[in-house]
């Protein structure tokens, strides 16, 4: 293909040599085409910090412990995490879900309306389980949600 | 007897290449369109699944100046380095394959603090993230920077925790966190 005319050659003839734009387009075109990737649909969870607590150490210690609490340890044997709510072992998502939802349905009946979820993990808890517990908050309208920290780092 | 000749065939047959050209230029449109250049503020992981996650919104905001995404991810095999436990999909539970990278630079929990602080803003700065005025609930400057973290659904809890801590005590309270919203499933 060494020139293409564009439109009669009798009309117009002379040949415009497209076969080196036609060249790069390809080459355009591969680069995006291999570069092309779908975009996975993101969202973000707003986890605004307190501005009166949080890394100042511990709060009032004689108020009385009002929470909804998600204690998560990584098992190095098994490989996995154990969730505990309360003193119990919870296995599945369904399970825990619910137990969220009567305590936040007791602390509804009392009149508590911001009780928080707090999500006590150990450091080597893959975050997706964090994530999953959050979740199950929100799908029961929980929206105080709080992480627990350790001590700052200068007293550790 | 007069001789039968055959139709005459023209020899300069040329193929006509505009039609290919034109979806040349559509596809090449379209390729360019979605590429999607701010891919470098984030990092190549997986994000955890979350149905309640809120989508982000497309228009730009005044926040958007000061807005930065923080990534935490585990390091990509090189010469140097390789995980034969992150190369099986598995949970890598070693703390030093993690990394946080901001704006394609690397850094460890020791180095970070000093990017986050800085990313907070100076005070007697004109042009810095910090607040003009003092919060009368923190009774300090607060920054006015968002920090919005993007962990990786393996990287382990204690990399986010440290980066919330560190955003705490460089005064930026905007933090939000990151996931992934499942695909909606087709009933049938």
């Amino acid at each position: 293909m060494a020139g293409v005319s564009v439109g009669e050659s009798d009309e117009n003839p002379v040949a415009i040599n497209v076969t080196a734009m036609v060249d790069i387009i390809f080459c355009l075109c591969v680069f995006y085409m291999c570069s092309f990737k779908f975009k996975q649909l993101e969202g973000k969870f707003d986890s605004w910090l307190p501005k009166d607590k949080g890394t100042g150490g511990v709060g009032d210690t004689t108020a009385l412990i009002q929470e909804i609490r998600v204690a998560l340890f990584w098992d190095d044997a098994g490989q996995k995490t154990i969730r505990r709510f309360l003193s119990r072992e919870v296995t599945s998502d369904v399970e825990l879900q619910q137990f969220i939802h009567d305590q936040h349905a007791d602390n509804l009946r009392l009149g508590k309306t911001d009780v928080p979820v707090i999500v006590d993990a150990e450091a080597r808890v893959p975050w997706t389980e964090v994530i999953t517990v959050i979740n199950l908050a929100k799908r029961e309208g929980i929206a105080n949600i709080e992480f627990a920290l350790g001590l700052p780092l200068q007293a550790k | 007897m007069a001789r039968k000749h055959g139709p005459t065939v023209k020899e300069d047959v040329t193929a006509n290449l505009i039609p290919m050209i034109d979806i040349m230029f559509l596809l090449l449109l379209f390729f360019m369109l979605g590429a999607d250049m701010s891919q470098r503020e984030l990092a190549e992981l997986v994000l955890p699944m979350a149905d309640t996650v809120v989508e982000e919104k497309k228009e730009k905001s005044d926040d958007d100046e000061f807005r930065t995404t923080v990534n935490v991810c585990h390091r990509s095999d090189s010469a140097t380095f390789n995980c034969p436990v992150n190369a099986k999909n598995l949970v890598c539970r070693q703390m030093d394959h993690w990394q946080i990278v901001i704006r394609s630079e690397e850094f460890d929990l020791e180095t970070v603090k000093e990017q986050i602080e800085t990313l907070a803003g100076r005070d007697g700065d004109p042009d810095s993230a910090r607040e003009p005025d003092i919060d009368p609930i923190a009774r300090r400057k607060m920054s006015r920077r968002k920090i919005s973290i993007r962990a990786d659904k393996f990287a382990p809890y204690g990399h986010v925790q440290q980066l919330i801590t560190l955003c705490g005590l460089a005064g930026i309270y905007k933090v939000e966190v990151g996931a992934a919203k499942p695909p909606i499933e087709k009933k049938v």
